[in-house]
């Protein structure tokens, strides 16, 4: 009885191990690649237009097909499967076996240039699925790149002006997107830009864990993620605050625009590029505030409750708010920013920008400012009295701006304890309170609105230039 | 029961368990064995490859040389075929330059006549000729470490 139990033990795992190892030998014996390269070897042999083809393609031995690039530290095994990329024979071939399309590869020979340098993959699989990579359980940050992001590759090498005279201008079009759509205003590039977002100087080689993937559609890969989060940032990110204000058909430029900020550089012998490779930094106005200032302030004629900022964004180019700012104090908030709000600091050591990038920056957004000036209110001539202007303050203006004047975030009014509000000129301040901010919620508090005498108004800006002290 | 002769054959159950599970035993074994010895002949190297192709046949015009320096071969294309040429020195590996009358080393001073046999220098032997064949795709392939005797040209078809 105890024999028969050891003897049918001995028979079972025998079995299992006979099976296994016959599954083993199957795929070590027959790997996907052979196969593809006996249906090459049989379609070759039945297209084959002369003897000396036909003859040469039955000599041809199953092998990995592996191109070693020393000096781009790759190596490559995707013609293995991919035989006939090369051969125009293989014209109207299927995939995997047919020949590579347009004329890239005569300039791009596969000897000197591989395939991953281009398409992305992992080179030294020897399977479809793991040099693919399109699924996560392969472990690989970059698989192989969809067609429609593909020229993202091409900037390694060559410049925008090239790429697009040969009709390959999805990258350039993305730069353009990137430049007019105010995304430095967040992001820094090259060290140029604001500082509420990420920088992008690499962010197309990041890997795939420096994302925030649970909430992406289809595959998890970084391709999807930037298309995704182009046409909804808060489906991804949901604590995003970014602003994105581009046609659905415009989301697959920038996702190719971004996923071409590369790190590292090709060798130099594989570079040819002669002209623009990046956004510059352009120092006409105009320009300047659409790549800096217009994912915000739009177009600056109208300000409005932002939901996401929870806050107010003032129209910093509408006459009513020109007429009484002046380049000082315009220039006062674009360098140095406004502390507690999204408003980031621009100048040289903070935002990037130069002295006379600013000047021509203001001399844009000021370029409608009325002639008539706002009528004297003559600060330094008043004596005041902080405890009327606190009292003041309290009745008036803490509904809107709040009681210890922080305003901003879930107020209607700004925050006045920032440095720009504090630092700023009282006589502004005054006729600011007098005059109030036409299409805002600031009403004129003078006599022709509120009924305040010059007298309250010089004690409540006096009040309100304390403010910072307060606790 | 098991214990039980079987009529025809004269096998116990019992044996013909214990000599079937044996014999997966043994096959398993030895299909190991085999994989085992497989693994000693890698299916490629971490290196370059020593074969490559050079282009089409078209774009090796009879009369012309062409110097592939990376790769370190002379091709050279003549009325009655094409034939590749080692450009590297037998002496030290220098790339050697082609002049009028052959070859010439730049670093000892080597020489070598038009067909690469050696004829002045420190060179101790000749520059091998390589085997080019032509890839089923119509493309030209070189492969360095395979010589052939001096004068084997491949005749091209087109």
């Amino acid at each position: 009885m105890r024999n028969r139990f050891f003897l049918w033990i001995l028979f079972l795992s025998g079995a299992v191990l006979f099976v296994f190892t016959l599954i083993a030998a199957y795929r070590e014996i027959a790997p996907e690649w052979k196969r593809y390269q006996a249906q090459y070897k049989e379609q070759i042999i039945k297209l084959a237009k002369d003897d000396a083809t036909k003859k040469k393609a039955k000599e041809l031995v199953p092998a990995v097909q592996q191109i070693y690039l020393g000096t781009l530290n790759r190596i490559d095994r995707c013609m293995s499967c991919h035989m006939g990329v090369e051969n125009p024979m293989m014209a109207n071939a299927k995939l995997p076996l047919k020949q590579h399309s347009g004329d890239y590869l005569k300039n791009h020979p596969p000897d000197k240039f591989g395939c991953t340098v281009c398409h992305y993959g992992q080179g030294r699989a020897t399977n479809k699925k793991e040099a693919h990579a399109a699924t996560r359980d392969t472990h690989w940050d970059f698989p192989t790149i969809p067609l429609k992001y593909i020229q993202s590759s091409c900037t390694q090498c060559h410049d925008y002006e090239m790429l697009s005279a040969k009709g390959y201008d999805n990258i350039a079009k993305g730069a353009k997107l990137f430049m007019e759509k105010g995304c430095r205003g967040c992001h820094k590039l090259n060290g140029i830009g604001g500082a509420l977002g990420k920088k992008l100087d690499v962010v197309g080689s990041q890997p795939i864990a420096y994302f925030p993937m649970r909430f992406v559609e289809g595959d998890r890969n970084t391709y999807n993620w930037h298309k995704q989060h182009f046409t909804d940032p808060r489906a991804l990110v949901p604590e995003s605050e970014m602003k994105i204000n581009v046609k659905p058909e415009e989301t697959d430029l920038l996702a190719t625009y971004v996923l071409s900020l590369r790190a590292g550089e090709m060798p130099k012998d594989y570079r040819r590029i002669k002209g623009t490779q990046t956004v510059e930094k352009p120092d006409e106005g105009e320009a300047l505030y659409r790549m800096f200032c217009i994912a915000c302030h739009t177009t600056g004629k109208d300000s409005y409750f932002d939901e996401i900022f929870n806050r107010t964004i003032p129209a910093i180019m509408k006459p009513a708010f020109l007429k009484t700012a002046d380049e000082k104090y315009i220039k006062k908030v674009v360098e140095d920013g406004r502390a507690g709000t999204q408003m980031t600091s621009w100048k040289a050591t903070a935002g990037g920008l130069t002295g006379v990038e600013i000047n021509n920056l203001i001399a844009y957004i000021t370029k409608d400012r009325p002639s008539a000036k706002p009528e004297r209110f003559d600060f330094a001539g008043f004596k005041t009295d902080l405890k009327r202007g606190e009292e003041l303050y309290n009745i008036r203006c803490a509904l809107c701006h709040g009681k210890k004047g922080q305003g901003g975030e879930g107020f209607l009014g700004l925050n006045l304890r920032n440095p720009v509000v504090q630092g700023a000129d009282p006589e502004f301040l005054a006729i600011t309170v007098r005059d109030g901010r036409s299409e805002t919620s600031m009403p004129p508090f003078g006599k022709k609105g509120v009924g305040f005498t010059d007298r309250d108004i010089a004690d409540v800006v006096s009040y309100v230039k304390t403010m910072s002290k307060k606790k | 029961m098991s214990n039980e002769t079987h009529e025809k054959t004269g096998m116990s159950r019992r044996d013909f368990l214990g000599l079937a599970s044996l014999g997966a035993a043994v096959i398993s074994s030895l299909t190991v064995l085999a994989g085992t010895f497989r693994m000693f002949k890698a299916n490629v190297r971490y290196e370059e490859s020593t074969k490559f192709k050079i282009g089409k046949a078209e774009e090796f015009p009879a009369g012309t040389v062409k110097k592939l320096d990376d790769k370190g071969v002379f091709i050279l294309s003549k009325d009655d075929g094409i034939y590749a040429i080692s450009a590297i020195c037998t002496h030290l590996g220098c790339i050697v330059n082609q002049v009028d009358w052959g070859f010439q080393c730049p670093c000892h001073g080597s020489r070598y006549n038009e067909h690469g046999k050696v004829i002045g220098g420190p060179a101790p032997r000749s520059l091998e000729w390589l085997e080019i064949s032509e890839a089923v795709d119509g493309s030209l392939e070189v492969d360095t470490a395979k010589s052939v005797p001096v004068g084997t040209k491949l005749k091209l078809y087109a």
